[in-house]
């Protein structure tokens, strides 16, 4: 690509860069001061004294959460399940995708298919009626609640089909002259090209799943079948003050453990930011449409 | 036309989609009817007593409804456009980035707000903001009294607003990082021949090239001009703040605290949700009316 | 072409249709309950009894279904599990109860969340503990089983003492159209005072007296504010901490136990029950946040917020336990097991030495209090589980049991179905033989005895105490502590003999709340006027706001609801 070298530009360079460092530098500030805090002493930051150190340098809180069995295996159900929703969401979302984005005179039924995504999207009974489907499916305590009661991935299934929408039409054009069918066209020739949102629904499923805690605490019976976020916020709980037993006067000692707090988010975080620099050469460069002849 | 034969593959393809969708949205979904009944768990969803519209009637018969109602579609208003441009101008700006490491380093740790839960968020939010916090600091090294920010009722949905598109700017703008690699390059070639400067590129390649991203990304968060941010909201407000700051979801909640209060709670869920699909569809109409263009 | 996509079809199907069928608990359907007890099919062991038995052993196992709140951090030996431990090994023994879980939670929020979704959806588990809004719900719903039948013949003799202790409170509590509709905790008491706590060691430092009126305690907070008594030379020293974000500013009549930094002991001071239902000079009922005493009390908080002797941030911060822990301010009201909360502050300051006061004293030098709600937890039991009884007998079992097990092998809080009950002296007995162990005057032997069963931590605490208590024995200034000893127990100790102590040991007005539960209009008004309350008070103390929005305040109230509610509190008190 040709660059342009006018002193104006390099200008115009720089500024952009400043302001981009800047957004950068806020960003990672609070992400920073709760690092330094993950590491802290946990009086210190009960008194609120950590600010941009950690202060009396310690793992104490990363040692609490991981040495725990049950770690290991809420971790281990929240990949299987990202693995497994991620796979489904895929598939799903891509098989939907294309004849949604079809236009009316191919696909007549098409509108009303759409606007009935958009209205599940708006629309739900709420947590009880749902709850009580999925139980009346028999699906609590399993490993598929939680991959499949979040329901289809509808804001990430118009992604796709906005996507696919703009796709040159010439593409599809020479494939159906060589006689091809629409799973052909779907799968050997939209899918490749529509690698940077494909990455990026994908990265936006495996966020959510990994991220997602509610589900698992009101879908799971016992401890065992937690996923990891449900069975980390629960090791740093709000104890209900108006009922308090003799045990749970000793955990207001745990209340103010901030240190345990700043822990779990970093252990959360961990494996969406390995994930995410593998996925986002997908969606950074993007791939060439060389293969398309003009 | 030719493609006609191939709508029976269409109806298989969107048979899985479909399915789930009608297991675990539809099914649920016939659960609204609590918005107008008194829900009484003991004899279930269909024999509870039919209200009609009692649960309406009370939301906005209560004397805050109108101020609580305001202060929802202010502060949710405010973000929808905050959350639409910031995280735009970002990924153009990205864009405009040679070096691939830095592009790529800075694109990974903007995104990484994202995942700090409001309830820690908060923490720091309101130690940096408190009374001898860095702000006030900032605000004393140039001559100014400092402010109690959040107990000013004045200040506080901006504070919500602008902390809320900070949180999400780096993970919104993915959909249009992405967007911005499907332009295809050789237009800005022919562009770069032509002899255009950055600010023709941007007007007459960028913008156009991911337009329909941007109307589309608009037009479904109308669909969400009626949830102000629970979350965000409940972790930072206080009584001081309750004229411009409590919505209607804190508001449910209260309620629901005391008393657990299905039916108003759906209600008012049904109330929202209707709204936001009002909004959508009217902006589809709209756009497909005037200029030809239909969003989705 | 049609072929790969049909194995495709089929592919998803064979992985979405089994986890249809696939359930991993055998106990959610409701037929299965009742089919768990088909092992047992001789007649109700109940009703086939002559004279029932409080300890009765059942024939054939029992098994019960219930949801359980866990501590997940809490340590147990090898092998054992929450649903496997020494507590559920003993009931299955002694009563022939087999305790399953349906479900379990953290305690707290989750365990809330669980319940809440339990009871709203119809899935009750055969019994479980829950708090008294839930309760209520649930015995709206026509959910609940009525235990009157349960309790009267299956009570034991000390159970029933110390429900009649509480002089018909508890059962007032539970009871619904005559019924008891539930089997209640007994608390002890404390958890509903609030002391006044303060840094002796900065009084000592400054040469002054421990306040014991509003007016000494306006001088004290101010030198602490003027004087720089942590000596670290910056002028952030905070007088008194207020509540954090979401805090309550005083104990109400629907949250009327363990505030933290709260204000009540000001309120109080001025004969202001501001959240509580009160029956004034004529009889009739009133809620207290509308009488003009209230509105002084106000004045007096609003000054000193002014004069900057109260935290400039309350109300907003995060959390107010901040200031304390890092040795910023030198007093605050709260409850008596603030012991366990000083170990921070502590740490960061060892000469931190927090002391517990009744104080302050009124007008005409007496202490005055609110009281809180006598139960706070309600065993229910759904509506058609077979041994109803079954939940008496473990309580029963319980009480009398509780003092002999190991606490080295998992604490009470694994006792399934768990309602304490605590003789309401059971601190003034505790602190009276801590005092006499210490002394010499008593042996921690003697307490090995049947005398004591009711105090089931009383053994444990006066084994404990010659360790962590060191002299001289009758000063409880911090340094005469033992941290470190017997496992941090000095937490427990420290709360009983500083923050419960002042309780057992002054003359105090009672006040208590005319109810403590929700009448049809509260439920529904409610939430709006609390916010009005809130958001007026604290704006008043807060300067936002001018004093005599109080007076606006009373008659929005009132036209709110507040007058509709007062007639009803007065109907439901009549009866």
């Amino acid at each position: 690509m040709v660059r342009d070298t006018t002193l104006s530009s390099r200008i115009a360079d720089i500024i952009i860069i400043i302001i981009l460092l800047i957004g950068a530098l806020s960003c990672i500030l609070p992400i920073w001061y709760t690092l330094c805090v993950s590491l802290s002493e946990k009086s210190a930051a009960a008194a609120g004294m950590v600010k941009l150190w950690p202060i009396g340098f310690n793992f104490n809180s990363y040692e609490q959460i991981i040495g725990d069995r049950k770690f290991f295996n809420s971790f281990w159900t929240s990949v299987k399940r990202v693995i497994l929703a991620g796979g489904i969401n895929f598939i799903v979302t891509v098989l939907m995708a294309y004849p949604l984005s079809k236009e009316k005179k191919e696909f007549p039924l098409r509108n009303v298919f759409m606007w009935i995504l958009i209205f599940c999207m708006l629309f739900n009974g709420g947590l009880i009626p749902w709850y009580i489907t999925v139980r009346s499916y028999g699906l609590i305590n399993s490993i598929w609640a939680l991959v499949l009661a979040g329901g289809l991935p509808i804001f990430n299934v118009i992604l796709v089909v906005n996507y696919f929408r703009n796709l040159p039409k010439e593409l599809e054009e020479a494939a159906l002259i060589d006689g091809a069918g629409p799973w052909y066209i779907l799968f050997k020739i939209f899918v490749p090209l529509a690698i940077p949102v494909l990455a990026t629904v994908t990265l936006f499923t495996i966020v959510n799943h990994w991220n997602e805690f509610f589900h698992g605490l009101v879908l799971m019976a016992k401890e065992e079948r937690y996923p990891l976020q449900t069975y980390i916020q629960q090791l740093v709980v709000v104890i209900d003050t108006s009922a308090m037993t003799e045990d749970q006067y000793k955990r207001i000692s745990e209340l103010s453990n901030q240190t345990l707090n700043a822990a779990k988010v970093f252990i959360a975080m961990i494996p969406v930011l390995i994930i995410y620099p593998f996925l986002q050469r997908y969606f950074i460069h993007g791939i060439t449409l060389g293969s398309v002849k003009e | 036309m030719r493609n006609k034969k191939f709508i029976n593959h269409y109806y298989l393809m969107l048979l899985p989609g479909y399915i789930w969708l009608i297991l675990f949205s539809i099914i649920p979904m016939f659960g609204i009817v609590i918005a107008f009944k008194d829900y009484n768990p003991g004899v279930g969803i269909w024999k509870s007593e039919w209200i009609g519209l009692e649960n309406f009637k009370y939301m906005f018969l209560l004397s805050d409804s109108k101020n609580i109602f305001i202060n929802t579609v202010f502060i949710s208003t405010m973000k929808i456009i905050g959350n639409l441009i910031v995280p735009l101008v970002f990924a153009l700006l990205l864009n405009e980035v040679r070096i691939s490491a830095l592009k790529r380093g800075i694109q990974t740790i903007v995104y990484l707000p994202h995942f700090l839960s409001w309830v820690i968020l908060s923490s720091i939010l309101l130690d940096v903001f408190s009374y001898t916090g860095p702000v006030n600091q900032l605000l004393l090294a140039f001559g100014k009294e400092p402010i109690l920010f959040f107990a000013r009722e004045d200040l506080f949905p901006w504070l919500i607003v602008f902390s809320d598109v900070w949180k999400n700017f780096g993970f919104n703008a993915i959909v249009y990082i992405s967007a911005l690699t499907s332009i295809n390059p050789s237009l800005y070639e022919s562009a770069a021949i032509d002899g255009a400067t950055r600010l023709d590129n941007l007007r007459y390649i960028t913008i156009p090239g991911i337009m329909s991203t941007i109307v589309l990304l608009g037009a479904l968060s109308l669909g969400n001009v009626l949830n102000a941010g629970f979350d965000q909201v409940f972790n930072l407000y206080n009584p001081l703040v309750y004229s411009t700051g409590d919505i209607i979801d804190t508001w449910v909640y209260r309620m629901g605290l005391l008393n657990m209060q299905y039916s108003l709670a759906t209600a008012v869920g049904l109330l929202k949700s209707a709204i936001g699909f009002v909004m959508i569809t009217l902006s589809y109409y709209l756009a497909s009316k005037y200029a030809n263009y239909r969003i989705f | 072409m049609a072929k790969r996509l049909l194995i495709f079809v089929l592919l998803i199907a064979l992985i979405v249709l089994p986890a249809c069928g696939t359930s991993n608990t055998t106990e959610n359907t409701p037929t299965n309950k009742t089919d768990q007890i088909a092992d047992n099919n001789s007649s109700n062991e109940g009703s086939s009894q002559e004279t029932p038995d409080p300890f009765g052993k059942y024939e054939e196992t029992v098994v019960i279904n219930i949801g359980k709140s866990v501590d997940p951090t809490a340590k147990l030996p090898d092998g054992d599990t929450h649903e496997n431990n020494q507590y559920t090994r003993h009931i299955k023994e002694h009563l022939n109860i087999e305790v399953r879980h349906e479900w379990e939670a953290a305690s707290g929020n989750d365990y809330n969340q669980k319940v809440n979704l339990a009871i709203a959806s119809n899935d009750l588990p055969d019994a479980m503990v829950v708090n008294n809004t839930q309760f209520r719900q649930a015995v709206r719903a026509g959910q609940l089983q009525d235990l009157t039948e349960a309790y009267d013949l299956y009570a034991s003799p000390v159970m029933r003492q110390m429900m009649d202790k509480t002089e018909g409170r508890a059962q007032e509590a539970v009871t619904f159209d005559g019924k008891m509709m539930a089997l209640p905790n007994l608390p002890v008491p404390d958890d509903g005072y609030s002391l006044m706590w303060i840094r002796k060691d900065w009084l000592d430092k400054l040469g002054l007296e421990v306040p014991m009126t509003v007016d000494e305690i306006e001088e004290v907070a101010r030198v602490f504010v003027e004087n720089d008594p942590d000596g670290n030379g910056k002028d952030d020293t905070v007088g008194i901490i207020g509540p954090q974000s979401g805090g309550l500013l005083y104990a109400n009549f629907l949250s009327s136990t363990n505030i933290t930094y709260g204000f009540g002991p000001i309120f109080t001071a001025h004969k202001a029950f501001p959240g509580f239902w009160l029956k004034d000079s004529d009889g009739k009922i009133v809620y207290g946040s509308i009488l003009p005493e209230t509105k002084e009390a106000l004045a007096k908080l609003r000054d000193w917020y002014e004069k900057g002797l109260i935290d400039k941030e309350m109300g907003i911060r995060k959390d107010s336990s901040e200031l304390m822990s890092s040795g910023q301010a030198g007093i605050f009201f709260g409850p008596w097991w603030m012991g366990y909360a000083f170990s921070d502050a502590v740490n960061n300051n060892p000469d931190a030495n927090w002391q517990a006061y009744a104080s302050p004293l009124d007008a005409n030098g007496e202490y005055n209090t609110t009281m809180g709600a006598v139960s706070t937890e309600f065993l229910i039991v759904r509506k058609d589980y077979e041994y109803p009884e079954a939940v008496i007998k473990m309580n029963n079992l319980l009480i009398r049991d509780e003092s002999k097990f190991d606490l080295s092998k998992g604490g009470p809080g694994f006792y399934p179905l768990r309602v304490p009950m605590a003789a309401p002296d059971e601190s003034k007995v505790t602190i009276d033989a801590l005092r006499d162990v210490l002394n010499g005057n008593k042996e921690p032997e003697d307490f090995d005895d049947p005398a004591y069963a009711p105090y089931k931590l009383l053994l444990n605490d006066v084994e404990n105490v010659r360790d962590v208590k060191l002299e001289p024995y009758d000063n409880t200034d911090i340094q005469y502590w033992d941290l470190e000893a017997r496992d941090g127990a000095w937490m427990r100790l420290y709360s009983l003999l500083v923050g419960a102590a002042p309780i057992y040991e002054t003359e105090m007005n009672r006040v208590y709340s005319e109810i403590y539960y929700q009448t049809k209009t509260i439920e529904s008004r409610w939430a709006n006027l609390q916010k009005l309350e809130d958001e007026t008070f604290m704006k008043i103390i807060m300067g936002a706001a001018p004093l005599d929005e109080f007076d606006k305040f009373v008659e929005e109230w009132k036209k709110q609801g507040g007058d509709i509610i007062t007639a009803e509190v007065e109907e439901a008190v009549k009866e």
